[in-house]
């Protein structure tokens, strides 16, 4: 047997000239005995592998070209785009699928968070009056933050109020009707250099409501100012005061109290008809009186029973005063930030900014969650590929 | 036929960003298919000795090409270089689902099937060397299998065992370098009988 003359490797590990031989020599631009070892033994090796079955490949041929077939009538059935600005309406890819679902969630998220409502700016999102009817029906002293503007409570309070100031001759344990004394206080928000401005509106607005400036403070500067202001409005135009002055700058704050004053109305109202009755009694005696010191000691009574009423009287006009009117504590900040609140385009923009802002806070924390995620989905995928890897290759090893 | 769908990480080499120009049409996929589908059946049925299952790795090699044809990227390796590292995987994969160990020798067939008029020296320098692949290692076998099959440059088979073009010289020169010894010590062995 003839021992077939391999070409030398040479050295364990390839040089580029051993590679550029073996190429060279199987792709037949070598020419030499060496180069036709190689071609030979490539031939033998070829040679060693029985012929693919004409069926087998007759029938693979068949199904990649059944396979094609399968593929291709999808092409006439999807439906025509005349217009190829619309293209992306029919075969929406899955990126912009996934890009569109991203961006409703987003929108989604901030809707839900709305970060950029004030929590004070909005009066309607207080809790509303229930309360009212609970305040009004309580005896002696209440007090409690109630919901903008209650005007009926407001008219109420200040009817009855105002109804009752002459004392009723009967009997007053009857009345059922509740005298209440209604406050309120409001921030408003402006400018440091509106705040004055501010100020004299709201004390405009008083006198022409029928009420007057009780006190006032203004303090003003180049950074930072503000105003306090103490007012005193007719309580049946506590309503339309107070929407009044949210028209003048942007609320910050809105609270409103009110305290039931019936025990002491009626306390005040029975003292006067008691000195009253007393009055008239002592006139009575007077008129049947004979005697010089039975006149004097009655008209002393009756001096004593005027006093009574006169201070009766004063006490319940003061009560009536404290329910027909109602202090507004009027509060006005300067804050440089505020600024354009007022301004609906610079408003809309400052709003655009806070939007902004928070998507990219969203954004930040989607990140936060997919980014990891992703890189453990790529981890995985990556491990799992490199396992497969291992498996296969230890198949090699292990034959 | 077995052939069942791959999945994506099968495909071989990964195709990333191949423009649309550089994709396998179905032109190219046809002429690929004429040139190479003996080659990748004598590739299976010479590392796994079994007809049946070198027909279901050569379909799916095809199937698995056809499918992943999109993805293709001409930049990071030739259509037949990625054909013949999904048929390496379909086959090592076949492999390991047999559990059975693969025919030391190569079947019987591969022995008689030649013309009778074929010089009794290149008969019996083809029994040599079907003994001296049955006797490599069938990693080293595995290599010298898909360099002749695949008739594939050093970069293709590079590709094809999916490892550096360096590395895929030195296992080559190993396994041709221990195949020559395997021939040598057998050719001796002949003489002396």
């Amino acid at each position: 047997m003839k021992v077939i003359p391999f070409p030398s490797g040479g050295a364990e590990r390839p040089d580029e000239a051993w590679l550029s031989e073996l190429e060279a020599a199987l792709d037949g631009t070598a020419e030499g005995p060496r180069a036709d070892s190689w071609r030979e033994l490539r031939a033998d090796v070829r040679a060693l592998a029985p012929p693919m079955n004409p069926a087998f490949e007759r029938e693979l041929g068949e199904r990649i070209a059944e396979r094609r077939a399968r593929a291709a009538p999808k092409q006439p059935h999807r439906p025509k785009q005349p217009y190829r600005r619309l293209g992306w309406l029919h075969r929406p890819s899955r990126p912009a699928l996934a890009g569109v679902s991203v961006v409703c969630t987003v929108i989604a998220v901030v809707l839900i968070v709305a970060p950029w409502r004030p929590a004070g700016h909005v009066v309607e999102s207080y809790s509303k009056s229930p309360s009212i009817a609970a305040h009004a029906d309580n005896a002696g002293q209440s007090s409690g933050t109630v919901a903008s503007a209650p005007a009926a409570a407001a008219n109420k309070g200040s009817a009855l109020a105002q109804g009752d100031l002459v004392p009723a001759s009967g009997a007053p344990a009857a009345m059922s009707a509740r005298v209440q004394q209604l406050g309120a206080s409001i921030s408003l928000a402006t400018t440091p250099g509106e705040v004055q401005a501010v100020a004299d509106r709201v004390s405009q607005l008083a006198t022409s409501d029928g009420g007057y400036t009780q006190s006032s403070h203004v303090n003003t500067g180049e950074d930072a100012g503000e105003a306090s202001l103490t007012l005193n409005l007719p309580s049946a135009k506590l309503s339309a005061a107070l929407t009044s002055l949210g028209r003048l700058a942007p609320v910050r704050a809105e609270s409103q109290t009110l305290q039931d004053i019936t025990n002491t109305y009626d306390a005040d109202r029975q003292r006067l008809s008691d000195a009253t009755a007393e009055r008239q009694a002592l006139l009575r005696a007077l008129a049947k009186a004979s005697t010089e010191g039975e006149i004097d000691s009655l008209r002393e009574r009756l001096a004593q029973a005027g006093g009574a009423i006169a201070q009766a009287n004063t006490a319940l006009r003061a009560v009536s005063q404290r329910a027909s009117t109602s202090e507004v504590e009027v509060t006005v900040i300067g804050d440089k930030s505020v600024g354009s609140e007022g301004l609906t385009l610079n408003r809309g923009l400052h709003d655009a900014g806070r939007v902004l802002v928070v998507t990219l806070a969203v954004l930040l924390i989607a990140a936060a969650i997919l980014v990891p995620l992703a890189l453990v989905i790529f981890a995985l995928a990556g491990g799992r590929r490199a396992w497969r890897r291992h498996q296969r290759e230890r198949v090699l090893d292990a034959r | 036929m077995s052939a069942q769908l791959p999945s994506a990480d099968d495909t071989g080499p990964r195709a990333v960003g191949a423009p649309a120009h550089d994709k396998l049409d179905d032109q190219a996929f046809d002429e690929l298919f004429r040139e190479s589908a003996a080659d990748v059946h004598a590739y299976a049925i010479s590392l796994l000795g079994n007809r049946a299952a070198a027909e279901d790795v050569t379909a799916l090699a095809f199937e698995r090409l056809y499918r992943a044809r999109a993805r293709l990227d001409h930049g990071r390796g030739t259509p037949k270089a990625w054909l013949f590292a999904i048929a390496r995987n379909a086959a090592l994969d076949e492999l390991r689902r047999r559990r059975r160990q693969p025919q030391s020798e190569l079947p019987d067939e591969m022995a008689g099937d030649h013309d009778h008029d074929e010089a009794f020296e290149q008969i019996a320098r083809r029994a040599t060397v079907r003994d001296a692949l049955a006797a490599l290692p069938l990693r080293e076998r595995e290599v010298v299998l898909l360099k002749f099959h695949g008739q594939l440059s050093n970069s293709e088979l590079a590709k094809a065992l999916d490892v550096s073009e360096s590395n895929a010289g030195t296992r080559l020169h190993r396994a041709l370098t221990r195949l020559r010894e395997q021939c040598d010590g057998l050719g001796r062995e002949e003489q002396i009988a």
